[in-house]
């Protein structure tokens, strides 16, 4: 049903060189405080930023007796502001994910893995940490980290909704089926730790129109659970309300949360989906 | 019940037809099977209540489906029946009376007739009583006045048969109104051919009750009326009952066991109901037809039987070789009395003797040289007739091959020194064979020889002159007879050959001969064959009686005296069914009666039709059903590859069937062929595969050997053990498939005559690949079980077979190394029969498959040892071919060291013969 690793690997990249780079140069960007360049201002980093003038709150382990013996100023030597922010993917691990409404269509945790490893692979081109939500592994810079992000991401088991140990952005892929508050509880403790976050619900389009007519039993991929409706287009303009009611809910959650969540059917193109999430990567560099 | 041409024997089914609307409600509420889908949306709608349950409507297709369904199932147990001459007229009549025409006319057409009659069973009540008659005369006749119920009128109606004489309506109508009936309705079902009173008879129909009329007169040619031979052929005459017969009519002229010699076709003038097929096939042949048939038509009105006095005769006249002055000759008297209808064939003796003849002439012969008499006399008493004239040789010294002793001298009548004037007939005495011919006014007997007064003299005389003197005498040797003519065969000593009687009592007097001797105890003619209406031969039954000699030509045939063959003393006589016969078909029926169609006499019950139509319906909704249920995508390829190979095979076996009856020649083409060209045989064993490789290696063989050798075979025939003329054939190859089954009796004794009379078979069980044993015969046992082989040795290596043409080591096949079995030869060389070639070459190398090849000589199957081994396989048949064709005529060379000894030439120094060999000469074989 889902996709090999490598075949995963293959759209992910495409998608990834399709995409525009995110850099660092725009203002977003720069408030987002993408990368491990230097800040142009004081901070924790390696590289020497300025001498000045040492004051009264200073630790005085913190002078630079090197430069403060050339006069009779003390010194407190200074490195230039690092930061690299840590991004944390999730794709659903529920059988009912990995489903599609039609077998030339991928299934959508197969897209919305593409769509998250790509991005993973433009986050960490930008030298930002990426990794797995619950893979045990905090999030980490470079290519290994970005081999195991696509490792770990396409295995299911290596999925979990924890809080991480670092905070960092949250990307949770899901079909946010399940009830809102079933998600809130979920959700919560990893927005208490972590500031940013974004929902990406995958739907297949047979989800969305609900194209069923005549006398059809229904059942749900991974329950036994099983329902017949003796004329399932009755039930379409029902389904259509429960849906956008569903899709609101979640929206308002991550409002709530200070989280994005966007929607993405499986019916459009993968770089379709991957614009999305790197337009609310931008954006949510904007909020900030 | 009756419903338009339809009836129905169980009505009250259609009752059922009122619970269609129910089915149909019942139908519309029952829910069709739901799809499947899955969906993990479905979690959306937990707590969502359907609005409305009311189920999707099933499709109009499939409702009509079921509907049709159990409609056709509930019209099936009506048992309806299509009976569009069911007559409405009178429902409430009484008695319905059958009468069938049981005739010889009849015959062709008779299950039309009987059907006609069961057709109008359906049309009545159950309760009608049925009433049968039949009008062709019996000693038992039906009596219409009994009662059957349906039941029993059918079972009546299955046991009729037609019977082999005419019917008799004047005696019918005497007998319906013997019996008192009232029919309430009559239905006639005849022939349409008049038969004198048939009109009167229908007229008397019309006036007794309501009359239906179903007359079936014969479609094509369906009598013979007659058969005259002459010397170049015969000529059959046909009777037809309509002139728009458009299909080609066939006679066959059948031997005594039934085996076809000649077909001939019909000519009928336009617009004539007789007409003729013209035989032209030799006398000989001829000779032999003992039946002739009108081929596909039933009825005994389509055998003719040709009866002894009919059929030509072998005679051999024996010349004394005078041919001085052949219009004077005695011979050429007999030859042209004899030419129109017997086969004559002439010679010496000793060679007419080996013709077994019928009859054999001797034309003034006096005295028989011993051994030859001895010979004669054996073939006399196995049944010959020999039929001598007396002349000048046989009045100075007779023998003792005469029917009396004879004095040694002539009688001359009327000449100078004579008393007596020339003597003309004496009426023939009643005991004579004779008795019937006209004597003749103007032949006188000028000279004659005497016989000696012995007391049976008069017993013994058939034909005598005025004065009483034996003219012709006769006497019975063994199973044959010895006749004897007075006088001459010529005009030399009486007028008599020139008389027309002389034809007559020649003819009679070849009649005695073969076991047709004329025994002047008995007039009567016993039947010993008789036929029965559908014209096939059987027993007499009890109540066919005999019938005098001299009532022969008055009688037609009737249930005392059927028509068939009769046994008498003149041999047997045939009585035919519809000798002299023409045909006059009825056109005017009484105005009172309804001529019924043929559509109109036939039913066609329809419940068994319309319940499989019920079942195929319901069948096709099982898998609708499975359709809607989605469990038929799955099926549907696999469907689809067996409906498609389904269909292949129908296209693939016609096809397969054409392609093999393609290439036969006919039998007789193929007998000719193989009599005129050297052809080999091979064995159709019945196995495609088996056949086949026989076929292509006899095949090959055959251009191999006209490539390379002076004899030049045409292309092999494939040979019916039991039917194929074996002996046309030099060579016969068998190649014994696996798991044969054991040839018939008749296949094995008949490979035993080709064996024994010199035919070669070579036998291969083509197990040549098992390992271990040099010859493998296994199976050979079971299957040859009864066959006379000789006792059988491996080909010693000093046989002629190793060089007969090419110089060979061993005999290779297909498979090399293996061993040829022939006949042990014998101590002396003597006794080897066939010149020296076994009549059995056992083996099991596959040669056919080793020789099989293409047009272009190329191998068709690989052989050991490849190419050069083909080639070896190659040479091995054309030194078998050889071997069989000249026998031991190279066993010869063997003696050619001492010839050249004799010659006074030194004898080669290896001290074997120096041939140029084929090994030191490529193809260039000794010849």
């Amino acid at each position: 049903m889902s996709l090999p690793l490598p075949a995963l690997r293959i759209e992910a990249e495409t998608l990834a060189k399709s995409l525009p780079r995110l850099s660092a140069q725009t203002r977003a960007s720069q408030a987002v405080h993408l990368g491990s360049a230097g800040r142009k201002r004081a901070g924790s980093g390696e590289d020497f930023w300025e001498y000045r003038r040492y004051a009264q709150e200073d630790d005085v382990a913190r002078i630079d007796w090197r430069r403060s013996a050339r006069g009779d100023t003390l010194f407190v030597r200074e490195t230039e502001l690092e930061t690299a922010r840590s991004f944390y993917m999730y794709a659903d691990a529920h059988e009912g994910f990995n489903w599609t409404g039609n077998n030339s269509r991928a299934t959508k945790a197969d897209r919305a893995r593409i769509i998250m490893m790509a991005l993973a692979n433009l986050l960490s081109r930008e030298g930002e940490r990426v990794g797995v939500l619950g893979s045990g592994q905090p999030a980490a810079f470079g290519k290994r980290a970005l081999e195991r992000l696509y490792r770990q991401i396409a295995t299911p088991e290596r999925n979990q909704l924890i809080t991480p140990k670092h905070s960092g952005t949250v990307i949770i892929a899901s079909d946010f089926y399940d009830p809102v508050a079933t998600w809130q509880g979920r959700l919560a403790p990893i927005a208490a730790k972590c500031r940013d976050g974004i929902l990406l619900a995958v739907a297949d389009p047979v989800e969305i129109d609900f194209p069923f007519k005549g006398r059809t039993r229904f059942t749900r991929t991974g329950s036994t659970f099983q329902r017949i409706l003796g004329r399932a287009e009755t039930l379409q303009a029902d389904y259509s309300e429960k849906l956008s009611e569903n899709r609101d809910a979640m929206a308002a959650l991550a409002a709530n949360l200070g989280w994005r969540f966007i929607t993405h059917s499986t019916g459009d193109t993968n770089l379709n989906g991957g614009s999305l999430l790197r337009q609310t990567l931008l954006e949510l560099g904007h909020k900030t | 019940m009756t419903l338009g041409p339809f009836l129905f024997l169980a009505p009250w089914a259609l009752i059922g037809l009122i619970a269609l609307p129910i089915i149909w409600w019942l139908l519309r509420a029952t829910p069709p099977m739901p799809k499947e889908a899955d969906l993990p949306s479905l979690r959306l709608l937990d707590g969502v209540e359907p609005r409305e349950e009311t189920p999707a409507q099933t499709p109009w297709w499939v409702l009509l489906l079921r509907l049709s369904a159990a409609a056709l199932a509930m019209i099936g147990l009506a048992q309806p029946i299509y009976a569009p001459g069911a007559d409405t007229r009178s429902a409430d009549e009484g008695a319905l009376l059958l009468i069938i025409d049981d005739g010889w006319q009849s015959a062709p057409r008779f299950n039309e007739l009987v059907d006609a009659a069961r057709a109008q069973l359906d049309t009545v009540d159950r309760d009608t009583p049925l009433h049968l008659m039949t009008t062709a005369p019996r000693s038992l006749p039906i009596d219409p006045a009994l009662r059957s119920s349906r039941q029993e009128m059918n079972q009546r109606l299955a046991g009729l048969q037609p019977q082999a004489w005419r019917v008799d309506h004047s005696d019918a109508l005497a007998r319906l109104e013997a019996s008192g009936l009232q029919p309430g309705r009559i239905l006639w079902a005849t022939s349409g051919l008049e038969t004198g009173d048939t009109q009167a008879f229908a007229d008397a129909l019309v006036g007794l009750a309501p009359l239906s009329i179903y007359a079936a007169p014969p479609r094509s040619a369906f009598a013979i009326t007659g058969l005259t031979a002459d010397a170049k052929g015969a000529l059959a005459t046909l009777a037809r009952a309509s002139t728009d017969t458009e299909a080609a009519i066939y006679v066959s002229a059948l031997s005594r066991d039934g085996t076809a010699i000649a077909t001939a076709q019909a000519n009928f003038e336009e617009g004539s109901l007789t007409g003729g097929a013209r035989f032209e096939i030799p006398p000989a042949a001829l000779t032999r037809a003992e039946r002739f048939r009108i081929t596909g038509a039933q009825g005994a009105s389509t055998l003719w039987l040709w009866d002894s006095a009919a059929r030509r005769q072998r005679v051999s006249l024996v010349s004394d070789g005078e041919t001085a002055q052949p219009l004077l000759s005695d011979v050429h008297y007999v030859r042209r009395a004899l030419a129109p209808f017997s086969v004559i064939n002439e010679g010496t003796l000793g060679d007419v003797l080996s013709a077994e003849p019928d009859a054999i002439v001797l034309t003034d012969i006096g005295q028989i040289p011993p051994d030859e008499a001895a010979a004669l006399t054996e073939w006399v008493e196995a049944g010959g007739a020999l039929i001598r004239f007396a002349g000048p040789r046989l009045a100075a010294q007779g023998d003792k091959l005469t029917p009396v002793p004879l004095r040694r001298a002539s009688r001359a009548l009327g000449g100078a020194l004579a008393w007596d004037e020339p003597q003309s007939l004496a009426p023939y005495a009643q005991s004579s064979p004779f008795f019937g011919l006209p004597v003749p006014e103007d032949a006188t007997i000028r000279q004659q020889v005497l016989a000696s007064p012995v007391p049976d003299i008069d017993r013994k005389t058939w034909a005598r002159l005025e004065d009483g003197s034996p003219l012709v005498t006769a006497a019975p040797l063994g199973a044959g007879t010895l006749i004897l003519y007075h006088t001459t065969a010529g005009p030399d000593w009486s007028d008599l050959p020139y008389s027309g009687v002389f034809v007559e009592m020649l003819r009679r007097s070849i009649a005695a001969g073969k076991g047709q001797r004329i025994d002047t105890e008995d007039g009567l003619y016993a039947p010993s064959l008789i036929l029965d209406g559908y014209g096939l031969l059987e027993a007499p039954s009890d109540i066919a009686a005999p019938l005098k000699a001299t009532d022969f030509l008055e009688t037609s045939p009737s249930q005392t005296h059927p028509a068939g063959l009769y046994q008498g003393p003149a041999g047997a006589r045939a009585l035919n069914v519809a000798a002299d016969y023409t045909p006059i078909p009825v056109t005017t029926w009484p105005a009172g009666a309804t001529l019924l169609g043929d559509a109109e006499t036939q039913s066609f019950p329809f419940a068994g039709l319309l319940l499989g139509l019920a079942l195929i319906l319901i069948a096709i909704d099982l898998f609708v059903a499975l359709g809607t249920a989605g469990r038929l995508p799955r099926l549907g390829r696999q469907v689809a590859t067996a409906l498609i190979m389904i269909g292949l095979t129908g296209l693939v076996i016609p096809y397969e069937a054409i392609a093999q009856t393609d290439d036969t020649l006919s039998e007789e083409e193929r007998i000719l062929e193989a009599a005129f060209e050297l052809h080999f045989g091979y064995v159709i064993t019945g196995n495609a595969e088996t056949d086949k490789r026989s076929r292509e290696g006899m095949e090959t063989l055959s251009l191999i050997l006209a490539q390379r050798t002076s004899i030049t075979p045409e292309m092999p025939h494939g040979l019916d053990l039991e039917t194929a003329p074996l002996e046309l054939y030099p060579l016969i190859y068998f190649a014994v498939p696996e798991n044969a089954a054991p040839l018939s009796n008749t296949a094995i004794s008949r490979l035993n005559t080709y064996i024994r009379t010199g035919g070669a078979l070579l036998i291969d069980t083509r197990n040549g690949s098992s390992l271990g044993v040099d010859s493998d015969f296994s199976g050979l046992q079971a299957l040859l079980e009864g066959l006379d082989a000789p006792a059988l040795a491996p080909v010693p290596k000093d046989h002629v077979l190793t060089r007969s043409f090419y110089l060979l080591d061993e005999f290779q096949g297909r498979y090399a190394n293996r061993r040829l079995w022939i006949e042990a030869s014998t101590v002396t060389p003597g006794e080897r029969r066939g010149d020296g070639v076994s009549g059995l070459f056992v083996g099991d190398a596959d040669w056919a498959s080793a020789w099989a090849g293409d047009e272009r000589g190329r191998a068709l199957y690989g052989v050991d040892g490849g190419i050069l081994a083909r080639e070896y396989a190659l040479r091995f048949g054309i030194n078998l071919v050889m071997h069989v064709l000249t026998g031991n005529y190279k066993e010869d060379q063997v003696h050619l060291p001492i010839l050249l000894e004799r010659l006074g030439e030194a004898p080669p120094e290896d001290n074997s013969p120096q041939f140029p060999t084929d090994e030191e000469q490529d193809n260039e074989p000794e010849e």
